[in-house]
């Protein structure tokens, strides 16, 4: 059966490209440790440079493929490493994440610039597609020369790591760079080396895929990412495992495109098919024992006491009514939607900041919630609405965390990407629609305006200061010590008689909730919603901005939403290029600020404290107590006599 | 569930470890050992670096699955029991290697496992009340408003005995709390273990600081290369052939 083996075919050639971007993955990730986020973006990027010299500058073929190959994309793996990683040892999963998520981020936006998207461009198959017949199949040179270039680098790779005396010293750089820098290595070099070969493997996957494909910068970014979850399969360290997951995710792929039936829901499915064995792999990987304590990147601010909130809340919605007398219309809905994301990045301080769970798929639960408040709310937009949205966002989020809520740091960062990805390309395509729009009515409060522009702006700024009020309320409260205390040590709190489990699955509850409220509120800015406005790469943009913001104070939400509400507001007005910046700024920025968790929020309230230094004052409670005598303050009395006979 | 403290007459242990086993590839950290622990009393369990020590704290708490074995509280089997379940039951401990909230203040580090406490147990006192009193008996008064993550090693691990204090357990695991604090300071410790097992709390303590094992323990285990080579009494263990040669060349016992 002809269509049969065509599908076989198309999936082997495609398994074989899942898999080198799988190899490059697998290559930084045991050499470096550093699980590279960006490495689809890499390939796209590539693949967009291929176009352009190959195309563009009317390059030859072979010249303008070895010229990516070998040159520019390790060049570029070179650069990444010195410029951006190198800073990145023994960092944090969390800030790991943020730099690579933020190159991503940038790739894309620059691709966005340099190659508008209104612009159709095509990369042909190398020999045109030309190719010869096995039995009744066409099999085409650039099939034959992809599944060549996997054995190929398979080979080489094998040779490279367990034969050569620098392979062997990249795998001994992960386990110890100092040692191996000891023992007359160069780490550095090494390192290099790895993140040059990386991007060299993810370069020839993205050209090889690009014209099986179409050259779409989305598209290409969020295709390689389905050989992470090859990488994933070969638990990021095993070669051959991930190669054979990549195939079979690719065939299957391929099977479900050409023998499930041609409409409805189930079109969508082999879309999702990577994403969903990414999940599974996940969820049934073998996780290690509760986590012990790690310190934080940096220490975080003091949390907001109730009275500096509720005044500080109190003099933003005063200013919120006074700038909303000046404000035009289209600013009045950017302002709104300012606020609205603001409660979004408020959901990611409760659960990131605080609780240390890293989220990739905020705006799935702000669809959600647009999607509950769209059919409950009706077109009256009524209270039930909001409260449906948040029940809807919070119970999907219960069903998330549930069989996540044991994945940690980069682990649980792909999960989510996954169900995210999921949510995208096949729940919101279908309930609100690719093109037709899904209409969301502003909420109707009963004796209160909150239907023009001008009065929603208002509510909006109204619903982000009561939330803002309410994370501080539950962070300093009992709770609040609960969660911080899950995050700085797991295990510490098991034996103390918490169920982590349980307080994770409550935090990432509330945390859907919120971002489900927010979007209820969302739909209503601009009066309708479509899959679109919650794309996958969307929800990265967000924990962004919060890590710009600053992930850990009402502050930083704050100000990361206005950043996104300044670019907004100013967009209109400067050149089509620069207006195609917003992905590269954001990107740019949060590798720059994004490195400190407290962001610019931190800073703010890092100099306020200068100005204005807390009171040490006791807790009433222990004002009264005199503990002489007893080990801790024998220890402190010697402290200080030390310190006396220093002087 | 309610705690019967002090009151237990100290014929049954509260905590036992029956014939475990753990493998870590291929090496065997602990071996085929038995212990228990009496209420009312501190019991020792020392040995050289890498006898099994904490790995058998691991298991008791259920953060280490055993290859074999079992552990019982009040002659209850716990094996199965996730290790917040274990300390409901009134087990807690200090970790070798630092495991205190550092974004916390120590204040709050002790506030928030009384917290915790409150939430499981039909224990009616206030917590702010509970960590008032840990704070005043551990003596971390001065430092209550300091972040953790900013002291010293020796204070931290205080901290860690004020946050399990603060959950008041029947059995309290020390891990090493004394390392870092200098002879004064040790015996203070002391005064408070020895005060702690007095109200009938049990206390197992793993210590390389022989002085204060010897003056505070009823009972000693001795654990070497994850076997049990002897068990008894203070003095009994002194003169004890087989823990001499264990300690041979750090000559540690033989104060």
């Amino acid at each position: 059966m002809t269509a049969f083996e065509g599908f076989l075919i198309t999936g082997l050639v495609t398994g074989c490209i899942y898999a080198l971007i799988a190899m490059g993955l697998v290559v930084t990730y045991t050499t470096t440790g550093i699980f590279n986020f960006s490495h689809g973006a890499i390939a796209m990027f590539a693949a967009y440079m291929f176009w352009q010299l190959w195309q563009g500058w009317d390059l030859n073929v072979i010249l303008s493929f070895l010229l990516v190959l070998l040159v520019i994309a390790p060049l570029f793996g070179l650069l990444i490493e010195v410029l951006l990683m190198r800073p990145l040892r023994g960092a944090s999963v969390d800030l790991m994440l943020v730099i690579t998520l933020g190159l991503l981020l940038a790739l894309v936006g620059i691709a966005n610039s340099a190659w508008s998207p209104t612009v159709t461009r095509v990369l042909p198959q190398l020999y045109n597609g030309d190719g010869f017949r096995v039995g009744k199949v066409l099999v085409s040179w650039h099939e034959l020369i992809t599944v060549g270039a996997l054995v190929a680098v398979a080979i080489v790779l094998r040779m490279l790591f367990t034969r050569a005396r620098v392979g062997v010293a990249m795998r001994a750089v992960v386990d110890n760079p100092d040692l191996v820098a000891m023992a007359g290595g160069r780490p550095i070099r090494v390192q290099q080396l790895s993140w040059a070969l990386s991007c060299s493997l993810a370069a020839l996957g993205g050209m090889l895929l690009a014209p099986i494909q179409q050259l779409n910068i989305l598209n290409l970014t969020l295709l390689v990412v389905d050989g992470y979850a090859a990488a994933i399969i070969g638990r990021l360290r095993n070669l051959p495992v991930s190669v054979a997951g990549a195939i079979v995710i690719a065939v299957g792929q391929q099977m479900a495109q050409g023998y499930l039936p041609n409409s409805g829901f189930l079109t969508r499915v082999q879309n999702i098919i990577p994403m969903i064995v990414l999940f599974i792999v996940l969820i049934a990987l073998p996780q290690d024992r509760l986590k012990s304590a790690t310190f934080a990147d940096a220490v975080a601010p003091r949390v907001a006491s109730l009275r500096a909130s509720v005044s500080t809340g109190t003099v933003l919605v005063v200013a919120a009514l006074i700038t909303a007398g000046f404000l035009s219309g289209p600013n009045l809905k950017i302002g709104a939607n300012g606020f609205v994301t603001g409660i979004e990045l408020l959901s990611l301080v409760l659960l990131t900041g605080y609780g240390g769970m890293t989220s990739l798929c905020v705006l799935s639960f702000v669809g959600l919630g647009a999607f509950a408040m769209s059919h409950v709310g009706g077109s009256g937009g009524s209270l039930l609405g909001v409260l449906a949205a948040i029940g809807l966002a919070g119970g999907v989020g219960a069903l998330v965390a549930l069989p996540t809520l044991r994945l940690r740091g980069l682990y649980l960062a792909l999960a989510t990407f996954s169900f995210a990805t999921v949510m995208d390309l096949a729940v919101f395509t279908q309930i609100l629609g690719t093109g037709g729009n899904l209409a969301v009515a502003r909420v109707h409060i009963p004796g209160i305006p909150t239907q023009s522009d001008r009065a929603y702006f208002t509510v909006c700024a109204i619903a982000f200061v009561l939330v803002a009020i309410g994370v501080l309320a539950l962070r300093r409260g009992s709770f609040g010590r609960r969660l911080v205390a899950t995050n700085d040590s797991p295990a510490a709190c098991a034996t103390l008689g918490v169920n982590v489990n349980g307080t994770k699955l409550i935090t990432f509850t509330i945390a859907a909730g919120l971002a489900g409220f927010a979007g209820a509120l969302a739909g209503g800015v601009p009066g309708s919603v479509s899959a679109n406005d919650f794309a996958a790469l969307g929800s990265l943009v967000v924990l962004l901005l919060a890590r710009i913001g600053g992930i850990n104070t009402a502050t930083g939400a704050l100000l990361g939403a206005s950043t996104l509400t300044v670019f907004s507001v100013a967009q209109p007005h400067l050149p089509g290029w620069v207006g195609q910046l917003q992905y590269t700024l954001t990107g740019l920025a949060a590798i720059s600020v994004g490195r400190s968790p407290n962001g610019f929020g931190g800073r703010i309230a890092s100099l306020i404290e200068r100005v204005r230094p807390r009171s040490d004052e006791l807790p009433e409670e222990l004002t009264s107590v005199n503990d002489d005598g007893t080990v801790g303050s024998v220890f402190f009395a010697e402290e200080k006599e030390l310190a006396h006979a220093g002087h | 569930m309610p705690a019967t403290r002090g009151a237990s007459p100290a014929l049954d242990p509260v905590l036992e470890v029956a014939d475990l086993s753990v493998r870590f590839g291929g090496i065997n950290a602990v071996s085929d050992v038995s212990l228990s622990v009496m209420p009312g009393r501190v019991t020792g369990l020392i040995g050289p670096n890498g006898a099994g020590k904490t790995t058998t704290f691991n298991v008791i708490t259920g953060l280490q699955e055993p290859t074999h074995g079992s552990v019982f509280i009040d002659g209850k089997e716990i094996s199965t029991l996730p290790p917040y379940k274990r300390a409901r039951l009134g087990l807690a401990r200090t970790f070798q290697r630092l495991e205190v909230f550092g974004s916390l203040t120590v204040y709050e580090n002790v506030l928030a496992a009384a917290e915790f406490h409150k939430s499981w147990s039909s224990d009616p006192t206030p917590p702010v009340k509970v960590a008032a009193e840990v704070i005043d008996r551990v003596g971390l008064r001065r430092v209550a408003n300091a972040r953790v993550d900013a002291l010293p090693t020796g204070i931290s691990r205080l901290v860690e005995l004020g946050r399990a204090l603060a959950t008041r357990p029947r059995v309290l695991l020390l891990d090493e709390v004394g390392s870092g604090l200098n002879p004064d300071e040790t015996a203070a410790l002391g005064d408070l273990m020895l005060a702690l097992v007095s109200d009938g709390t049990a206390i197992l303590l793993v210590e390389h600081d022989v002085e204060l094992v010897m003056r505070v323990c009823a009972q000693i285990f001795v654990l070497d290369f994850g076997r049990l080579i002897a068990s008894g009494t203070p003095a009994e263990i002194q003169n004890d052939p087989g823990v001499q040669a264990a300690y041979l060349g750090s000559d540690e016992i033989a104060s």
